[in-house]
């Protein structure tokens, strides 16, 4: 399988968790801010992300809220819960350890 | 736009064998989406018509959204599996501890399982219910059989009025479960067939209803254990995995593994009516299955 396909299916959860703390956010919203954040690097098939979301709620990381908009709309935002913020954290630093760790390994020369 | 997104909307239902308000409110989001994505593409210079197709598919297949949500909210908690195999155990336990002959013991059992399917049927049918909810309807079934032995003639007439009346009452049940999920229906009648697996074992004719019945189901007490506390892992397993065929592999193969078992250690020394029993049990629970891996094919 492609290995960066691997990538993004073992962090969805986390560059997901990161996009929804910093603004309550829906779902169309959630896959135009990863492809422009990405430069267009994550692309996905964008139905895959509502299952992500759903488990992201059943697990108390985020919650949603339905929200009516002026022109009669209906938008299902996110927003994350103090254990998804806790959550966050530490993945986020587990993260940056391994990503420092993994430039120590191909780029010595750097570090 | 309405009728494309209406036809995709409804694949994802009809594949999506979850509680209904978490569905339709997913089916919600989705048309949300379908929305927001199909004004950005007409903003782009696209026709309504391929505005709407371009949107869908980006989507990809609602089939297969409607797996990865399955598999989110079909797995159960350990506190649902624990509660739903509670009353195999329980059955389990009188057996073992030769309980099941104390009218006292078992009229408490009754009494439970009766509550808890009442109490569960009325409180939006969660998964843990339909264990229960088997138990509850082998009492009503077991009198259809038990009204076939009245003195001569009163027999048939007692059954030919109660026995259409258990008939609908059993019908309307298995549907309204198989309406929410037809692997459901085969988790409930599940022990049926094992109990009534048991009681085919006593063998022929009057055999059944002689006064040593009681004495022979006991000879095989510790099968008998064996058997309802094996539904019991399978029922854990059936809520906790989420693959559906992985459910399926799980439900079907403990039930069908003791009919055998028994059929095999009887040498098929079974009276015409225990066999058209058996027959009954094992279509009402291997029907829903078998609908169900269709629809997967």
């Amino acid at each position: 399988m492609n290995y960066g396909r691997e990538l993004l299916k073992g962090n969805t959860d986390s560059l997901l968790l990161c996009l929804i703390s910093h603004q309550a956010t829906y779902g169309y919203q959630i896959v135009k801010e990863l492809e422009k954040r990405s430069n267009g690097y994550f692309q996905f098939k964008e139905g895959t992300l509502y299952p992500a979301l759903h488990r992201l709620e059943r697990d108390d990381l985020i919650t949603g809220k339905w929200q009516v908009l002026p022109n009669g709309q209906q938008r299902r935002y996110y927003y994350i819960t103090e254990r998804g913020k806790q959550i966050l954290a530490r993945r986020l630093a587990t993260w940056q350890d391994f990503s420092t760790a993994v430039k120590a390994v191909i780029q010595p020369e750097t570090t | 736009m309405v009728n494309h997104a209406s036809h995709y909307l409804n694949r994802f239902k009809a594949s999506l064998k979850i509680d209904q308000k978490i569905r339709d409110g997913a089916a919600a989001e989705l048309y949300a989406h379908l929305e927001d994505k199909t004004r950005e593409l007409e903003e782009k210079g696209l026709s309504r018509e391929e505005a709407s197709k371009a949107a869908i598919r980006s989507l990809g297949s609602p089939e297969l959204i409607a797996e990865q949500m399955y598999e989110t909210h079909a797995q159960g908690s350990w506190k649902e599996a624990i509660f739903s195999a509670l009353p195999h155990l329980l059955v389990a336990l009188l057996f073992a501890s030769y309980y099941w002959r104390n009218i006292t013991c078992v009229s408490l059992t009754l009494a439970l399982t009766v509550a808890m399917a009442i109490y569960g049927w009325q409180r939006g049918k969660p998964i843990w219910l339909f264990p229960w909810l088997g138990y509850y309807l082998m009492p009503v079934v077991v009198t259809a059989i038990l009204l076939l032995s009245l003195p001569e003639g009163w027999g048939w007439i007692a059954a030919l009025i109660y026995i259409p009346m258990v008939l609908f009452v059993f019908i309307h049940i298995v549907r309204q479960t198989a309406r929410r999920d037809w692997l459901y229906a085969s988790l409930m009648l599940a022990p049926m067939l094992v109990t009534f697996t048991w009681l085919s074992s006593l063998g022929r004719g009057n055999q059944l209803l002689a006064s040593d019945w009681a004495v022979r189901l006991q000879t095989n007490a510790v099968w008998i254990v064996v058997s309802f506390v094996a539904l019991a892992a399978a029922t854990v397993a059936f809520i906790r995995l989420k693959p559906r065929k992985y459910k399926i592999i799980a439900l079907l193969i403990p039930p069908l593994v003791i009919l055998f078992a028994v059929i095999t250690a009887s040498r098929g020394n079974i009276a015409y009516w225990s066999w058209l029993l058996l027959l009954f049990s094992l279509s009402a629970f291997a029907i829903p299955l078998w609908m169900q891996a269709k629809a997967y094919q």
